[in-house]
């Protein structure tokens, strides 16, 4: 019951429920009473006939002639039938068409007055039926009672309402289901531009788009209008953040510098070197602060996925640079395609850090492989990014001591440290682990696993 | 050798200059991204140290234009930004390495003279052509294992020749490199020096180790031991 439409089809359904369901009603009640009031007059019209057709015989009793005007009270099972009883109800006379049937007596009326009624052969059989009590004035002043009644099979006319019914829900349904189509479509158009709005969000969050178009209808601008505010003002916000970060790193660090060099003027080796130590301490304080993963104050919206294998030749070829006396050699397995859901800067510190670890460890060779996590659907859902070489390695305590502790500030693994807290924090703030294992290079293979992100949502 | 110091921080440019000069080198210096430009494009230098931060022009786009304008001329970045998204660009737009900002001098002067020598060609810093060894971090020469002891201006000298061993280096080219702006040029003092280098390093005249090339200048004629 979330999707607007199924709300809509659903509310429109039960409304064309109750609709047509009235109107069915009241053309059903309409139909069957002015059929009962047609058949009502035709009995009358019968029994006006048979009481002029009722003639008393010599002794004085009423005498029907032996053959009526209307052919249905002679063909046998017409379902027109007619009788003529006495007050006492005794039967005087039945039509040929009532042969071997019982029409039941059913309530006489009063003298002189009609009653219709409805009542049924012993089958079952429904039938309308008239009576008449009538005062017979005889010839010689004499008066003698007599009912007659008049009966009419409503099977057909059962039947006929059944088909009148029929043909209503027939009708009512085609029309109901025809509706409901067009309604459908007529949604499927009214909706189209919020799907366009949806279809265009998500390709903003795969990088393909900047910002919502503007051919939206006029009660949707608003909305695609406040859209495009809230991305570039989310947008404006991540580079004001990381503009303020790369400022503040800049302003501390060149003080900084120009502190050790003032330093390295001094004649006293001992202050100076006690110095240096805390000016170290504050730049590994700085770097790492203020390297922390941007990724945390983006949402997803607003990232563009990570062409991976194209920066990570621009990460090999500025350490092919950096490293070109020892000219380590590069062993790239990166997935066709491989993107990373982040930011880009982010991207560029794990694997760079992680490179140039290696760069700096390893004797001859350099393994960076990125490929998606085991089970994600889409390539760009997840990452398994794992760098290793053939240097001395990690000592499974250190390893344990780099992994477990926040930043560190000694120096018990030199050149590992900071690169390696950066990688672990970032990692993390992507919902993702660290974990570093032997390489089959023989060295350090330091794996990061990044989850897809919309498990890394929320972070 | 002369090396240009771009960096809007007075304090930390003059005592990175300092330094350096210390250690042998002229050095031009510029404190925003405009003169910069000007002394990169215009001036003949070796090396550029330029920071990444600076005003007027960034370093990042200094470096594209002098790359752009053809000079070829090694590139070290000074950076506190360091962020590998930065040092890539830095490295990408044409720079060679980098030093993150606060820095030990030891460690600026160990790149610029990597840079130096790789430009030259030769991949460690202990140059070997034929009998001669030049150890650039010692700043020592050996002719067959032993010492020869030169003055710090003739030691100036042969690394420059060795450095770009094989190619032909004017007068001019050598008084711009190893002096100062201000000081005295007179190409006379390096044939002097010349001269000087030739009996210290190849007393009976067996090895000749600098070749002089009649109106052109000089060039260091001993092949490469080791290849990069």
């Amino acid at each position: 019951m979330n999707s607007l439409s199924s709300r809509l089809l659903i509310s429109v359904s039960v409304l064309l429920l109750l609709f047509f369901g009235a109107t069915i009603a009241v053309l059903d009640r309409a139909f069957t009473e002015a059929g009962e009031q047609a058949r009502r007059d035709i009995l009358d019209g019968h029994l006006v006939a048979l009481l002029a057709a009722a003639e008393p015989d010599d002794s004085g009793e009423l005498v029907m002639p032996d053959r009526l005007r209307e052919p249905r009270f002679e063909r046998i099972g017409s379902g027109l039938y007619a009788e003529l009883r006495n007050l006492e109800g005794k039967v005087l006379w039945r039509s040929r068409s009532a042969l071997g049937l019982e029409v039941p007596e059913g309530t006489v009326p009063e003298l002189g007055n009609h009653l219709f009624g409805r009542e049924s052969f012993e089958d079952g059989t429904p039938l309308l039926t008239l009576s008449l009590a009538v005062d017979w004035e005889l010839d010689d002043g004499d008066s003698k009672s007599y009912v007659f009644k008049v009966a009419e099979s409503l099977d057909g006319f059962n039947a006929q309402i059944a088909g009148f019914r029929k043909q209503l829900f027939g009708w009512f349904a085609a029309v109901a289901f025809t509706m409901l189509l067009a309604f459908s479509m007529l949604l499927r158009g009214l909706l189209k531009p919020l799907r366009q709005i949806e279809t265009e969000i998500t390709e903003i969050e795969e990088g393909d788009r900047v910002s919502l178009s503007s051919k939206f209808p006029t009660e949707l601008t608003g909305v695609a209008r406040n859209m495009n505010l809230l991305i570039d003002s989310e947008r404006a916000r991540s580079d004001r953040y990381r503009y303020t970060l790369d400022n503040l790193a800049h302003s501390l660090k060149t003080p900084l510098a120009a502190m050790r060099a003032l330093l390295n003027s001094r004649q006293d080796k001992d202050f100076g070197e006690r110095f240096d130590e805390q000016i170290e301490r504050m730049d590994e304080i700085v770097r790492y602060q203020l390297r922390k993963p941007a990724a945390s104050v983006a949402d997803n919206l607003v990232l563009a996925p990570v062409p991976v294998e194209k920066e990570v030749a621009r990460l090999i070829d500025g350490l092919r640079k950096v490293y070109r006396d020892k000219h380590p050699e590069f062993e790239v397995r990166i997935e066709k395609g491989m993107q990373f859901r982040g930011d880009t800067g982010d991207f560029l510190e794990l694997a760079g850090n992680l490179l140039d670890n290696a760069c700096k460890w390893c004797e001859r060779k350099v393994r960076i492989s990125v490929v998606p996590s085991v089970g994600a659907r889409a390539i760009a859902s997840g990452m398994v990014l794992t760098v290793g070489d053939d240097g001395p390695g990690i000592p499974q305590d250190a390893a344990d001591a780099l992994l477990q502790r926040g930043m560190r500030l000694d120096e018990s693994t030199p050149g590992h440290g900071i690169g390696l807290a950066v990688v672990k924090d970032i990692a993390r703030s992507y919902g993702g682990r660290l974990s570093i294992k032997t390489s089959d290079l023989g060295g350090a293979e330091i794996m990061v696993s990044i989850p897809p992100v919309t498990t890394a949502k929320g972070q | 050798m002369r090396l240009l110091v771009i960096e809007d921080d007075a304090t930390l440019r003059e005592s990175l200059a300092n330094k350096l000069s210390e250690s042998g080198f002229a050095v031009e210096q510029a404190a925003d991204g405009k003169e910069g430009l000007y002394f990169a494009s215009e001036y003949p230098i070796d090396l550029a140290i330029i920071d990444l931060g600076l005003p007027e022009m960034s370093g990042l786009e200094i470096i594209k234009q002098v790359r752009a304008d053809g000079h070829t001329y090694p590139i070290l970045i000074l950076t506190a930004r360091d962020r590998w998204e930065d040092k890539v660009d830095g490295l990408s737009a044409g720079a060679d390495d980098y030093v993150v900002k606060p820095f030990h001098f030891e460690e600026v002067s160990a790149r610029v003279n990597a840079l130096l020598r790789r430009s030259g060609g030769w991949a460690s810093s202990v140059l070997n052509a034929g009998p001669m060894t030049l150890d650039m971090s010692r700043q020592e020469v050996l002719v067959n294992d032993e010492a020869i002891e030169l003055t710090s201006f003739e030691y100036k000298i042969i690394e420059y020749l060795m450095v770009r061993a094989g190619k032909v280096i004017s007068k001019t080219e050598l008084t711009d490199r190893l002096y100062d702006q201000d000081f005295e040029r007179d190409s006379n003092v390096i044939e002097v020096f010349i001269g000087r280098l030739r009996k210290k390093l190849d007393p009976d005249n067996s090895i000749k180790p600098i070749e002089t090339l009649r109106g052109r200048g000089y060039r260091f004629a001993l092949e490469r031991n080791q290849v990069d």
